[in-house]
């Protein structure tokens, strides 16, 4: 059996599907959304990082890392240059403050097996089960695949977080095993989701409809980033185009979190932490209105929006 | 007015009366009790004392408490439908009296213990009371006038000395709480001649009626069961703090479905009384669970006392036996209160394993399905058991920083090593379960000298036939609970020397030890205290910190329930710290699982703040589960839930599996908090922006802002991961 590269497993996840969940983060990511609140999974290969907030400055990673990677000035102040960091991941293994830490594994699906099993009496007593997220995970596609099928083959409910922009042939792998597809739609018109992700959404809405016509669970998802993706023709288009689908659970807009940022910094990655902001609730109010009026039902953040509350925008 | 107005003005009056209580008396780690301050210019003493203003024995119980309840105000609300109010323990009114040490007569003389009490901080429980359950049927039955008939025969039988100075002061303890009783229904009655309100008129004159008749006789209706139940909680707080509650539902339901039959009450006049009765104190109360055939006893009633719990949105406790037929929308009803109103009821308690254990230990299952839950940790035959629950600990991280120091001290003659260190620490472990032992002997031979639990005998089956003290014998069962405090640090100490020392070699024991006596000084000091702090813990799941801790409940649970005490009584083992790791972490240098010297132990048997990454409640779920000593007692599992996590779309769902799931593991009891982290931050900066925040603090649930700022930090600590 094959490995994959995973940057986590979240125990007891609360946000990713219904029911006790065991999360399973996949690295590597093909687009490139400058608000993701995982940017450390966006890589494809193991990455080291670094929160400076947690160093107490032992100086032990000076002394193994075999590249001269790191300084530590006499105030304290501690840098890394990754530029010479090769990325051995000894300085990890010694730095007990949790400063450093290596974010990437390469684990077998018995592994992760273990470790998701864990929590099995939990899933059957609260309607969960396992999702694989990422990062994209349908870049692991054949390791995903044997994951799910594994998970399934004992007894377990299985969903994928994915952003769908991959050709269907891909997305076969994992259908058999797959009980419900968490998919975002992160901008209805065609330019402005390359521009903000890099890629087309054509395929995206291609395979939503595919998806439609088998036999597996869908919610949509958009993150509502203030300016960039919370236009109302945008939230109005996406729920246009849902109100066909027959499997759709339910469509889901998330707000924007800052989350993310802090592990930009901590990656290295200072140009990425560009601020982003969510729009205020009114809007966000105004936004579910709009959603409501094609696609039902409708939630925001985890939890379903009742019928009442639902301003009518017309 | 109408209930629902009724019922916010009780709680705004009680907010107003903890604020004052607040302002007066200072913080208090402990209960949110349903006391009120007495008036400014209220003076009493009490009539029988010592030279030294104390007092001791049955005698001088009795005459004081009598006259304490003679003396006592009366109190009315008109918008209450029960009278009464309670303002002072006597127990408490000795001088001397500390929360963890109770006052003992100077005469017995227990130095020759104190040695090895101090040397493993033994929590020994001499002359501590209450902490065991009455059984209310009897009271009920009875009433007042029965239960002193029932006194003065038993005494006309009697010739033994003990005993009749006993039943006498029984006797002086029952005159008392009637003329209390009386007053106050006399009170109700002019307070009815002067209220303009229609209905809050008709509510003092049924009031007046209702009181007038129980001085003398046992309830008839169900608003005279509340009350009868009430007067005995508010007398028993007075006597002695008691708290212990009953099987509420199943108590009141023979009153509540005549009532209903006989078209007395409906629904909303039978929520509000159990409100109102919930409001007067928050005593334990189990509702749910199986009745003597093993049929769920859900009722109607059950329902309805999580309904006025979650009007009157003040701290509760109430426990929901859960098991394989409890009736399901019960338990869905529970999660919804506990969801909503974010206020720490219900708990949840397992009855599967908690039977499984007693029978364990001996006993019937019929007996067993019997325990109720009524403490903060603790189960108990209602009448029939003395316990001690909760005051009698050992800290074992105590134990095991003595045993750590004699290895460290005795190197020359044997080399320091991970055997050696366990079998030091079981050896001293067997010391200190004795010690604590020879106390329990102590206490049971003497404390009827001391204090008898005037209260508490009336309802239970035996101490007034028998004309002895429920500590001396009255009872039909002595199960002496001995509970280990500081599982985690003791656990994840070990597991931290065996990986960091043993399998890596990273520090040989004597640097550990420098370390440790240097309480991590010094930037390596950091490092190390780090390393340590980063081994494998506790509550990860198959990791040394989970062998440890399932070898420290093993010889836990074996060297207590092994031994009887020197005396032949029988002992119960539990995990469970009460919010005592703060007192117990000042006795106790640092420690290596990285905890600095002075700092507080684990609490409970919950795994250490930060046990994983994920901080994954489903890991800790499954550590909690998987230490229980299995014998009756319970370890239970303190629980904090973000908000975050119950403002989602099926949270109900998530959070019924979690406790689901841990009480088909073997979990046996649930204490959880529903807490918003942020909030409970800023009320921790500033206790005065949030005057009802209430937290379940461990088993009992209290305001926040009457927390120590020790305290609050506790809870913080817990929430927000170090
Ligand atoms: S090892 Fe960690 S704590 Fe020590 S100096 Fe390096 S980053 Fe800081
Ligand atoms: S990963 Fe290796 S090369 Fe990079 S900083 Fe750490 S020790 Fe140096």
């Amino acid at each position: 059996m094959g490995s994959g590269l995973i940057a986590s497993i979240q125990r007891f996840s609360l946000h990713d599907g219904p029911g006790i969940r065991t999360t399973v983060f996949f690295k590597g990511c093909q687009l490139k959304c400058p608000w993701c609140h995982n940017p450390e999974t966006i890589a494809r290969k193991a990455e080291l990082i670094f929160y400076p907030q947690k160093c107490i400055g032992c100086g032990a990673c000076l002394e193994v890392c075999p590249a001269g990677a790191h300084k530590l000035s006499p105030d304290g102040q501690h840098e890394i240059d990754r530029d010479l960091c090769t990325g051995c991941f000894k300085c990890c293994d010694e730095c007990f403050s949790g400063a450093l830490q290596i974010v990437g594994q390469s684990r077998s699906v018995q592994d992760v097996l273990r470790e998701v099993m864990q929590d099995e009496l939990f899933y059957s007593n609260s309607h969960g089960g396992v999702t694989l997220s990422g990062g994209e995970p349908l870049l692991q596609a054949e390791f995903a695949a044997e994951l799910l099928k594994e998970c399934r083959s004992l007894g377990l409910r299985t969903a994928i977080e994915s952003n769908l922009a991959l050709p269907w042939s891909v997305i076969e792998k994992v259908l058999p095993f797959t009980d419900l597809f968490m998919v975002d739609i992160k901008h209805f018109d065609a330019k402005k989701h390359r521009d903000l992700t890099g890629v087309d959404n054509r395929l995206v809405l291609e395979n939503i409809q595919k998806l439609d016509d088998s036999p597996v669970e869908l919610i949509v998802r958009t993150t509502l980033v203030a300016g960039l993706t919370d236009s109302p023709g945008n939230i109005r288009q996406t729920a246009e185009f849902l109100k066909e689908l027959k499997s759709l659970k339910y469509y889901e807009l998330l707000t924007y979190h800052p989350l993310g940022l802090d592990k930009c910094i901590a990656l290295g990655k200072i140009e990425a932490s560009e601020k982003f902001s969510a729009p205020d609730s009114q809007e966000i109010q105004r936004l579910l209105g709009i959603a409501s009026l094609a696609a039902r039902p409708v939630f925001l953040d985890g939890k379903g929006i009742a019928e009442n509350e639902l301003r009518s925008e017309n | 007015m109408n209930y629902d107005q009724r019922i916010e003005h009780l709680r705004e009056e009680k907010l107003r009366q903890t604020n004052e209580k607040l302002k007066k008396l200072g913080t208090r780690d402990e209960d949110d009790y349903g006391c009120v301050l007495p008036p400014d210019d209220f003076h009493w003493e009490p009539p029988v004392t010592r030279d030294d203003g104390s007092f001791f024995g049955a005698y001088a119980w009795g005459k004081n408490f009598r006259s304490l309840m003679e003396n006592h105000p009366v109190y009315i609300d008109s918008c209450d439908a029960l009278a009464g109010r309670w303002m002072f323990m006597l127990s408490r009114m000795r001088p001397g009296y500390r929360l963890e040490l109770a006052p003992f007569p100077p005469e017995f003389d227990y130095s020759h213990l104190r040695n090895e009490q101090g040397k493993y901080d033994i929590t020994c429980g001499i002359g501590k009371d209450a902490h065991f359950a009455p059984d209310y049927e009897i009271g009920l039955r009875l009433g007042w006038g029965g239960l002193l008939e029932k006194v003065r025969d038993c005494k006309s039988k009697l010739g033994d000395q003990d005993g009749l100075e006993l039943l006498t002061a029984e006797e002086d303890a029952i005159l008392g709480i009637q003329n209390w009783i009386t007053r106050s229904a006399e009170h109700a009655g002019n307070m009815a001649a002067r209220e303009p309100d229609p209905i809050l008129r008709q509510n003092l004159l049924d009031m007046h009626e209702v009181n007038a008749r129980l001085v003398e006789y046992p309830p008839q209706t169900f608003r005279e069961a509340c009350q009868w139940i009430a007067w005995f909680n508010m007398a028993s707080r007075t006597h002695n703090r008691d708290g212990a509650g009953g099987q509420l539902d199943e108590l009141l339901r023979p009153y509540y479905e005549k009532d209903i039959n006989r078209g007395l009450i409906d629904d909303e006049d039978a929520t509000f009384y159990l409100a109102c009765l919930l409001l007067n104190d928050p005593h334990y109360y189990q509702i749910g669970g199986t009745g003597s055939n093993g049929e769920d006893v859900t009722s109607k009633l059950s329902f309805l006392i999580l309904e006025a719990a979650k009007r009157l949105k003040v701290s509760c406790n109430l426990t929901i036996s859960v098991h394989d037929g409890l009736d399901e929308n019960l338990f869905r009803f529970g999660l919804q209160c506990l969801l909503e109103e974010k206020m720490g009821f219900p708990r949840f308690s397992g009855e599967k394993s908690l039977v499984k254990g007693f029978v364990r230990s001996g006993f019937s299952r019929d007996l067993a399905r019997k325990r109720i839950a009524v403490g903060c940790n603790w189960m108990s035959l209602p009448g029939r058991e003395y316990t001690l629950n909760d005051v009698i600990k050992i800290n074992i991280a105590k134990v095991f920083e003595v045993a750590f120091e004699e290895m460290i001290g005795d190197v020359e003659d044997e080399p320091a090593s991970l055997e050696r260190l366990a079998e030091l620490f079981s050896s001293h472990l067997g010391k200190a379960v004795l010690c604590t032992a020879k106390g329990i002997d102590f206490h049971l031979d003497r404390q009827f000298r001391n204090e008898p639990e005037l209260l508490l005998n009336l309802l239970c089956y035996g101490p007034i036939e028998k004309a002895r003290d429920a500590s001396n014998g009255g009872l039909e069962y002595y199960n002496m609970c001995i509970d280990g405090a500081g599982l985690a640090t003791v656990a994840d100490s070990f597991a931290a020397i065996e990986q960091r020392v043993v399998r890596e070699g990273r520090l040989d024991f004597s640097e550990l030890a420098d370390n440790l006596h240097k309480d991590f000084e010094g930037i390596e000091g950091r490092r190390i205290r780090q390393m340590l702090g980063g081994s494998e813990k506790f509550g990860q799941g198959d990791s040394l910190g989970d062998k440890w801790a399932g070898w420290l409940t093993d010889n836990f649970a074996e060297t207590v329930k092994s031994a009887n005490t020197p005396g032949g009584r029988r002992l119960m083992p539990g995990w469970f710290s009460w919010a005592d790791t703060v007192r117990f972490g000042k006795s106790v240098g640092a420690t290596p699982d990285g905890r600095e010297a002075n700092t507080p132990i684990s609490h409970g048997a919950n795994p250490n703040p930060g046990f994983r990454k994920d901080q994954a409640l489903t890991a800790m779920c499954k550590a909690v589960a998987a230490v229980q000593p299995g014998y009756g007692s319970t370890a239970p599992w303190q629980l904090e839930l973000d908000i975050g996590a119950c403002d989602i779309a099926d949270a109900a769902d998530k959070i019924g599996g979690l406790i689901k799931t841990h009480l088909e593991l073997g979990g046996t009891l649930i204490n959880i908090n529903v807490v918003n982290a942020e909030q409970i931050l800023q009320a921790h900066e500033n206790p005065d922006l949030y005057p009802d925040l209430i937290v379940r603090v461990t088993g009992f649930t209290a305001y926040f802002s009457n927390l120590s700022k020790e305290f609050r930090q506790l809870v913080v600590d817990r929430i927000i991961t170090r």
